[in-house]
């Protein structure tokens, strides 16, 4: 799992070092060149897909070797699991407080849809309508879709 | 919650060893992979419970463990205000856990008899056992009669029904290890 991210999303923010949890924890929490210049920052704000090619970021990044989208966190995951191919993710909402390595999980099915953020980890099933009290997340893209009230 | 996590948490009790905990657990292993069920838990009842954590920051932490600013030195302002946590908990009510296993039952039973709590709240009073009972029976702990995954399984290492969504779980104990995670099929009630 670390080894997903740290080849596919970190690997461009930290050099390795060969202690994975380590290094995807240094990318997770330390900070980056911007975009737009000035002192670097810490991933604070937005979302991410790790994919096993280019990964799609909404936090501007110089770094080159993402995508970069200006899509909702709602919007990007739905299109992401609407268009899903087999392949796994990690979906990733970050926030002030930085991503800890053990909330850190890949998604490899549609029936167990992973969130992971500073808080901890939604697990919800894409195939079926989201239950009461489940996941927000799931609730939000079902209202996007057109398919809850 | 396997079970061999769980004989791994009491033979870590007893011997403050981590390796030398797991290396002593009476469970089969292959590969890595030991033949021990998650619990099988039948709730009669769902409901969330909250625990409120009362944090008192005191000064008497050894200086040389805490993280120095960026001449070398420590840090001298901290914020030592009381600070309450409210974390929940979802709490499941059954009349029994279940696991299966292939492995030492002496040895088993042995460890496991004296355990009156187990879960993440048994230290304030939740997961309470009533008692324990051991039978025989033909399931290896890791494929159930149908096939299907009874504990987390590495893809590459489950012969059983597919079928099962594929989640990124921890597969050998230390559990809480992110480096044990990898692609496995699980049991619905993980």
């Amino acid at each position: 799992m670390l080894d997903f991210f740290n080849q596919n999303f970190g690997r461009y923010l930290v050099e390795q070092t060969g202690r994975p949890a380590r290094d995807a924890q240094r990318a997770l929490s330390s900070g980056h060149k911007m975009r737009k210049g000035g002192l670097p920052q810490r991933i604070a704000s937005g979302w991410a897909i790790v994919r096993p090619e280019r990964s799609t970021m909404q936090f501007e990044l110089a770094a080159d070797d993402f995508e970069y989208s200006k899509l909702t966190r709602y919007e990007a995951f739905q299109a992401e699991l609407d268009s899903w191919d087999g392949t796994p993710r990690i979906f990733i909402e970050f926030d002030k407080k930085p991503v800890p390595v053990n909330n850190l999980f890949v998604t490899y099915d549609l029936r167990a849809v992973r969130i992971c953020s500073p808080k901890g980890c939604e697990t919800f099933d894409y195939t079926k309508p989201p239950e009461k009290d489940g996941s927000k997340t799931h609730r939000v893209i079902w209202k996007q879709r057109g398919l809850l009230k | 919650m396997t079970l061999d996590a769980l004989l791994g948490a009491i033979l870590f009790d007893e011997l403050q060893d981590v390796d030398a905990a797991h290396a002593a657990i009476p469970v089969k292993c292959t590969a890595g992979l030991f033949h021990a069920s998650a619990a099988i838990i039948e709730p009669i009842q769902k409901d969330r419970v909250a625990f409120i954590a009362a944090l008192r920051p005191q000064h008497s932490i050894d200086p040389d463990l805490i993280l120095k600013n960026k001449k070398g030195g420590l840090h001298r302002k901290f914020d030592n205000a009381f600070t309450n946590v409210l974390n929940a908990y979802p709490m499941l009510t059954a009349p029994a856990l279940t696991w299966y296993v292939e492995g030492d039952a002496d040895k088993i039973e042995r460890l496991l008899s004296p355990v009156e709590f187990v879960g993440k709240r048994r230290a304030s009073g939740f997961g309470q056992i009533r008692s324990w009972g051991f039978d025989t029976d033909e399931l290896n702990g890791i494929e159930g009669v149908f096939g299907e995954p009874l504990r987390p399984v590495p893809v590459a290492m489950f012969s059983g029904d597919t079928s099962h969504p594929v989640v990124d779980a921890a597969w050998r104990p230390a559990y809480w290890k992110a480096e044990h995670r990898a692609a496995c099929y699980a049991p619905s009630f993980i």
